[in-house]
């Protein structure tokens, strides 16, 4: 005779964390972990992806800006500064792109259950933190291997500008994300924007190029925060003697930077928080 | 006793706005008339304490408002005026599965789920096998969640839900899904919850397990409370709203017998005394099977020589809907009175129940043979729940009869023949 089998008739529950922020740490890194899973999932090479786009990225802006274009010649080992600003840039298009539809694509979330809302930006944050990890990894591989890789004590300053990029990234996150869900057309307004900082902010050429061609001009360009984290990652990751940082290209203005840097993260944590209570009606 | 929920003064609008656009274009070209909205007041004035240990059961006509209050109380929606305060860990079931991802193995999702509930991984690796022989689902653990059908998601997302300890538990609507054999699981859990004292707030129209379950039932209608009490008061008195919706739609009602008590009225010459449905074993019941025996039983007290009357019945469906009536005039049936003072005992009985899974709402009423003076009629009399037995859908047995012919030696070929 077969028994038929049954399942248990009941489930003890479980006492939650007493802590908030261990809940809240928690859910972040379930959110993020799921969406930088789901970016790669059904896709043959999976994870891989995520190494191969960077270095396409790479090989393409290395053949056509250094190569044909010869924009960093004379710049001191090029393919290095390269792979560093793209490593950053990547990491700060992709956490502002997917961070725009943070709140606005997870509507059913935020209709049906409550948690704090800046989990969201955070995780999307996270989720492009992991790429950045990733990269960096890889980036450290790539010089090493090659021989560039020339650290020194002031290399150890290099995370308090990758700091700096994720506190710019997380305060354009919270205003894009929340702002994107009353005006649509922020999307395309960002896509547009990124253009613009991308070339403005040289990624692909020396910003020694811009001041040698314009001191004004450098003065001005080089108030955008990812112009300055960028110059300054060379500076101390590359090659400290030969790639001036920002504050010795324009000066005590390469306070300024800094200083938006912190402001967009207030403006941004401000405009977050003045239109959470907005959301899970206007979604 | 403290509260475990206080609901102050609550009020919410939405304003919704006749049209919505966001683009640039848009609000470029239109500027100036940003203000055209049209308010919809979802709560007017809503104000409640639920103590701890209180199974509370809130219900009332679609539209009234208990959404966007249980929604306030979950901390989702911002109230316009008053408050909503919640004293303790509360875990709100709005709908089975939020945070679920298709994509995701059945496992993955366990964790991302109990994330959402306030749970870690490592509270939770403990748990899994736990929730899949609840769920009844062992065999599905490495499933991705889009390959399960909507009854195994359901269990899963149940069995997830009930994982976070909390002093308060919130749900809508959610006992209206799954197969019956869970469901009877759900409700096993539900009276679990309820033996161990814990505070539930449940919003369902299902009025039946509303009274079962239900220390406390709150009436909402247009924002506003009508109703709050003990369940039966309660349902018994949303009862009596629909089917009294569902009258005034009756023409042949005259109409000035709306006045005064809405549940009973007429000149009450004869008077209901007391109207209970029975079973086969003659035992009072408010459950049946389909195909099961049910008797109405009526007791009328005649309080004037009205000579012979009609008493009549209708079974509603529990939204209103007429399924079917009869009365004692149309059956050729002879009631009459002529002492004052008697009680007349009046008994319909149906045999073999045709109706399927539901509740149901019984009405009554006495009137004399023309039908214009009506003595007494009551709706609610009163109501009943046929069992969940599976096989039939819909609302009535058909008691149709199957017939299957098979030929051995028919022709190869089909000769279709066309007429005429």
């Amino acid at each position: 005779m077969s028994v038929v089998a049954q399942g248990s008739g009941t489930i003890d529950a479980i006492q939650r964390p007493r802590s908030i922020f261990q809940r809240n740490l928690n859910l972040v890194r379930e959110l993020s972990i799921t969406s930088f899973k789901l970016k790669y999932t059904g896709s043959a090479l999976g994870y891989v992806w995520s190494l191969v786009k960077p270095l396409m990225l790479f090989g393409i802006m290395y053949l056509v800006f250094s190569i044909l274009l010869r924009a960093g010649v004379g710049a001191f080992d090029f393919p290095v500064q390269l792979l560093v600003a793209i490593v950053a840039w990547t990491f700060f298009t992709e956490a502002t792109s997917t961070a725009m539809n943070a709140v606005a694509g997870n509507g059913d979330l935020i209709r049906k259950a409550y948690f704090p809302r800046w989990i969201l930006v955070v995780a999307s944050t996270t989720s492009a933190l992991l790429t950045l990890a990733i990269n960096t990894v890889l980036v450290v591989i790539i010089t090493f291997a090659l021989g560039h890789l020339d650290l020194t004590w002031l290399s150890l300053l290099a995370p308090l500008y990758y700091l700096e990029l994720i506190v710019l990234v997380l305060g354009l996150s919270m205003l894009l994300s929340s702002l994107f869900v009353f005006f649509r057309d922020l999307g395309h307004i960002w896509e547009i924007l990124s253009l613009v900082l991308f070339y403005g902010s040289a990624v692909v050429f020396p910003f020694e190029i811009i001041y040698t061609h314009s001191k004004k001009l450098a003065d001005f360009a080089g108030l955008n925060p990812v112009a300055q984290i960028i110059t300054d990652l060379r500076h101390v990751l590359v090659e400290p003697d030969k790639i001036p940082s920002m504050a010795s290209l324009i000066g005590p203005l390469a306070y300024i930077p800094i200083a938006i840097t912190i402001a967009v993260f207030i403006l941004g944590f401000v405009v977050f928080n003045r239109l959470t209570p907005k959301f899970a009606e206007s979604l | 006793m403290s509260a475990v929920v206080e609901v102050s003064h609550l009020r919410k609008r939405f304003r919704l706005p006749l049209d919505k656009s966001s683009t640039l274009k848009y609000r470029a070209t239109h500027w100036r008339s940003s203000s055209r909205y049209r308010d919809l007041i979802a709560l007017r004035d809503v104000s409640f304490d639920i103590p701890e240990g209180q199974f509370l059961g809130i219900t009332g006509p679609n539209g009234c408002g208990k959404s966007t209050l249980l929604k306030i109380l979950c901390r989702i929606y911002k109230a316009d005026g008053g408050y909503a305060r919640v004293n303790g860990e509360f875990s709100a079931f709005l709908e089975l599965g939020v945070g679920f991802n298709p994509e995701l193995t059945a496992r993955e999702n366990i964790f991302l789920g109990g994330a959402m509930l306030g749970l870690t991984r490592a509270q939770l690796r403990h748990k899994v096998d736990e929730v899949f022989a609840f769920a009844e689902l062992e065999e599905f653990a490495e499933q991705k969640l889009k390959n399960f059908s909507s009854g195994m998601q359901v269990r899963l997302a149940f069995s997830v839900a009930i994982l976070a300890q909390t002093d308060l538990l919130v749900m809508d609507e959610v006992l209206a899904v799954g197969d019956a054999s869970f469901q009877e699981k759900c409700f096993d859990t539900f009276s679990r919850y309820k033996r161990e004292g814990k505070t539930i707030v449940l919003v369902s129209h299902d009025l039946n397990s509303l009274e079962e379950y239900c220390d406390r039932v709150i009436l909402l209608n247009r924002g506003e409370i009508i109703g709050d009490g003990p369940a039966a008061e309660v349902t018994n008195a949303y009862h009596r709203m629909v089917a009294d919706h569902a009258l005034a739609a009756e023409r042949d009602l005259p109409s000035d017998l709306s006045r005064g008590d809405p549940s009973q009225w007429g000149s009450q010459a004869v008077e209901f005394m007391s109207v209970s449905l029975l079973d086969a074993s003659e035992q009072t019941a408010r459950r049946f099977d389909t195909g099961s025996q049910m008797t109405l039983d009526m007791q009328l007290l005649v309080h004037r020589d009205v000579g012979d009357f009609v008493c009549g019945m209708a079974i509603r469906r529990a939204d209103g809907l007429l399924l079917s009536g009869t009365n004692t005039f149309i059956d050729h049936v002879t009631v009459s009175s002529h002492s004052p003072g008697e009680m007349v005992s009046v008994r319909y009985t149906i045999d073999s129940l045709p109706l399927l899974a539901g509740g149901y709402i019984v009405q009554v009423s006495v009137h004399d043979v023309t039908g214009s003076d009506i003595y007494d009629f009551a709706a609610p009399a009163a109501t009943f729940h046929i069992n969940n037995m599976g096989g039939h859908v819909g609302m009535l047995e058909m008691r149709g009869r199957w017939q299957v012919e098979q030929e051995r030696d028919a022709p190869t070929r089909a000769v279709r023949q066309t007429a005429g």
